[in-house]
């Protein structure tokens, strides 16, 4: 078929490259919509399916908040869940010196990090976090050094763990009279935690 | 079957029919003068652009029965273009078509070439069709076109010749085995009285004529097919039949002709050729005469057609597939709409449950996680409180060690420090082998003891016995996981230089002083 004869067929063969090319946009634009419209769909039923399962537990719901509600609230005193209670902390290293007779007690707090061993506790959605505090206080005994951090704990100035500590005994010579015989070094890490999205909080 | 213009052309009239919906039109006959000339050029003006068929019945006619060498392809395709310029030099209008093989050993290829030896006989004619850009599909001797008669009527005959009077005399065609071998037109005047038996006589000739040209022998039986349209022939039957014993002789009259080949009667009366016009409406033959530059305009034509029928394909799928597809997402949004009204109806439910909550400050799921977290730090907790109770319950039992220092760890690492001096060789008193950490290890205990054997005279083996029943003491706890001397008074490593002197005064002895490194058993 030569130029002459191709020219000829010319019309219909345009018609049919637009036909075709409409055909084929429209079946794209129209699967798009399709593809949108069934994500947009299975996005609902996920909502749906959450909204019956939330609606299903809401019994299991108020029985949780009846029987945890206290003692959230207990950790919030405690300054346990939410902000830093740094000034407890150190009202609390303040009367735990008093009660045990310490010789006072040095400290310095490092910044707020992550809490290291926070994956032993699956803190789902919730925040733990931990500041550092380093001691640094004098003993008569060894008993106080344990007197020291049970008080400290009674405080219910926040949660701690002890990470290290070290005691030497100090050259006193051997006198008898109330002095300091031991030098203690600990690390405690503060805990906090706190819902990581405010959205979480009810209304 | 699509609808197509017929023509047959003869020498003395033009028939011009239209096929529409597998039916035979009326026929218009146009007479071979410049006034039937000037009236067939009205008539194309006024016909639909539907492709046209051609029927020529004409005296210069050739056929040619031919053996050839079998072939194939391009092979075939060369020798058969060759063949037919050599026979026919004068015309274009010319066909072969394979008709079986020989039954010889060489099994040569049978043709039978036919041509239309005249051309000027339908130029004219064929000239104003094309003008007036109708399609030309085809040109057909009409011999060629009466093979469908055979066919229709389900004809067996080994030999048959079928008669027909036509405008332009009495055609006369010879069918061998259902196949044409040889046609001719004997110019006899039909309204002569003695026409019947000068068709007679004509019927005789041919056949002395097929003797002639060794298609068939005197012998061998012979059957005559009588087309009488305008049941005009009925004496012929009967003549045939008394003169040529030998000879079986059928008549097909007008009403059988309707009947049998389903022609509407106005139609074949319309014209002498129009019982040729309905065999070549439904399937035109192969045999086709016109070359490619008549039939440019239909293989336009057909590509056209085609070219719209992919269109309409392409319509109708993507039409198809559109509204497949405008379903689903009709039927996607429809039960996205019930799913987001079901959702808001749930979560109205659940906010309404939720107004017999206690108030809280978060969900109940971080309620209970919190409280479970603050109760795993309470139990996962430790202090120095177990290990430096060990330590003091050892040292009771051995007075002669004082300690000097203590440091205890909480982590995954061991508690460091203790690792200079007379470092005893490592797991000097191991309880259980202690695995190595790897990442997310488990946190352990560890304690670090420094102190010193009193009093120390010079008496190293005694004072390292005493550190070693001291370790062992510890490690036969059962928290403890694993002791190690980590530094004695005196290193006796065959690898190091020892150094020193034996005095037994004290103050010169120096000090036997160690370290033990003793690692708690990780919580359960």
């Amino acid at each position: 078929m030569n130029a002459s004869e191709l020219r000829a067929l010319q019309t219909p063969l345009i018609l049919l490259l637009i036909i075709v090319a409409l055909g084929a946009g429209l079946i794209y634009q129209l699967d798009q919509t399709l593809v949108t419209t069934k994500r947009e769909l299975s996005l609902q039923q996920n909502q749906m399916r959450e909204a019956r399962t939330r609606l299903q537990k809401s019994g299991d719901e108020k029985d949780i908040i009846v029987r945890y509600l206290p003692s959230y609230q207990y950790l919030q005193r405690v300054g346990f869940v939410g902000d830093e209670q740094r000034l407890n902390w150190l009202e609390g290293l303040r009367l735990s010196n008093l009660q045990t007779q310490l010789f006072g007690v040095q400290y310095s707090i490092g910044s707020q990090q992550p809490y290291a061993f926070a994956s032993e506790l699956e803190p789902g959605q919730l925040a733990l976090q931990q500041s550092v505090m380093k001691l640094n206080f004098q003993l008569l005994h060894e008993g106080d050094l344990m007197n020291f951090l049970a008080a400290l704990g009674k405080q219910g100035a926040g949660f701690f763990s002890v990470n290290q500590c070290r005691v030497e005994r100090l050259g006193t010579g051997g006198s008898i009279r109330f002095q300091p015989n031991l030098r203690v070094d600990c690390d405690i890490a503060w805990i906090t935690l706190r819902p990581s999205s405010p959205g979480d909080k009810k209304s | 079957m699509a609808d197509k213009l017929l023509f047959s052309v003869s020498a003395s009239q033009v028939s011009s029919a239209r096929w529409l919906g597998g039916r035979l039109g009326t026929s218009t006959v146009f007479e071979n003068s410049e006034a039937g000339f000037a009236a067939f050029k009205e008539h194309l003006a006024q016909e639909p652009n539907l492709p046209a068929h051609m029927i020529v019945d004409a005296v210069e006619e050739d056929y040619r029965f031919e053996s050839l060498p079998h072939s194939f392809g391009s092979d075939r395709g060369e020798m058969i273009a060759r063949k037919l310029k050599q026979h026919y030099r004068n015309t274009q209008y010319c066909n072969a078509r394979i008709q079986g093989r020989d039954p010889g050993k060489r099994r040569d290829d049978r043709y039978l070439f036919c041509a239309l030896t005249n051309p000027e006989l339908i130029n004219g004619w064929l000239q104003e069709i094309i003008e007036r850009k109708l399609p030309v599909a085809g040109i057909f001797l009409l011999p060629t076109v009466s093979a469908q008669l055979i066919e229709k009527l389900k004809l067996k005959q080994t030999n048959l010749l079928v008669v027909s009077i036509h405008g332009a005399g009495l055609r006369l065609s010879f069918f061998r085995d259902q196949q044409l071998r040889i046609s001719r037109l004997a110019r006899i005047d039909g309204s002569a009285s003695q026409a019947i038996k000068n068709y007679a006589e004509e019927i005789s000739n041919t056949r002395l004529y097929l003797h002639a040209l060794r298609v068939m022998t005197l012998d061998e039986h012979l059957s005559v097919l009588i087309v009488d349209r305008n049941d005009s022939l009925k004496d012929l039957e009967q003549t045939i039949g008394r003169d040529n014993p030998n000879i079986e002789c059928r008549r097909l009259g007008r009403q059988e002709i309707i009947s049998s080949l389903g022609i509407a009667a106005p139609a074949l009366d319309s014209s002498s050729d129009a019982l040729y016009l309905h065999l070549l409406g439904p399937r035109p033959p192969d045999n086709n005469l016109a070359p490619a530059n008549v039939t440019l305009g239909y293989r336009q034509h057909q590509i056209r057609r085609g070219i719209h029928a992919l269109t309409a394909v392409t319509v109708f799928a993507a039409a198809t597939w559109c509204a497949i597809t405008l379903y689903q997402i009709f039927d996607a949004r429809i039960d996205t709409e019930s799913a987001k009204r079901q959702t808001v109806d749930l979560q109205r439910q659940y906010q309404e449950a939720t107004l017999q909550f206690p108030a809280a400050p978060t969900t109940a799921e971080n309620l209970r996680r919190a409280v479970e977290i603050s109760q795993k730090i309470g139990a996962t907790t430790r202090t120095p409180e177990v290990t430096m109770g060990l330590v003091s319950q050892a040292l009771d039992s051995h007075p002669q060690i004082v300690m000097k220092s203590f440091a205890w760890k909480y982590g995954t690492t061991e508690v460091e420090g203790g690792r200079e001096g007379n470092q005893a060789p490592a797991a000097a008193v191991p309880v259980v082998p202690l695995p190595n950490a790897p990442a997310g290890a488990k946190r352990k205990e560890s304690a670090l003891v420094e102190g010193e054997v009193r009093p120390f005279r010079g008496d190293y083996r005694a004072a390292i016995d005493a550190i070693n029943r001291f370790a062992e003491t510890l490690a036969q706890q059962p928290n403890v996981a694993e002791v190690r001397v980590a530094k004695l008074p005196l290193n006796i490593s065959p690898n190091l230089t020892l150094a020193g002197n034996t005095t037994d005064s004290r103050e010169q002895a120096g000090k036997a002083e160690f370290t033990i490194i003793l690692v708690m058993k990780p919580a359960a």
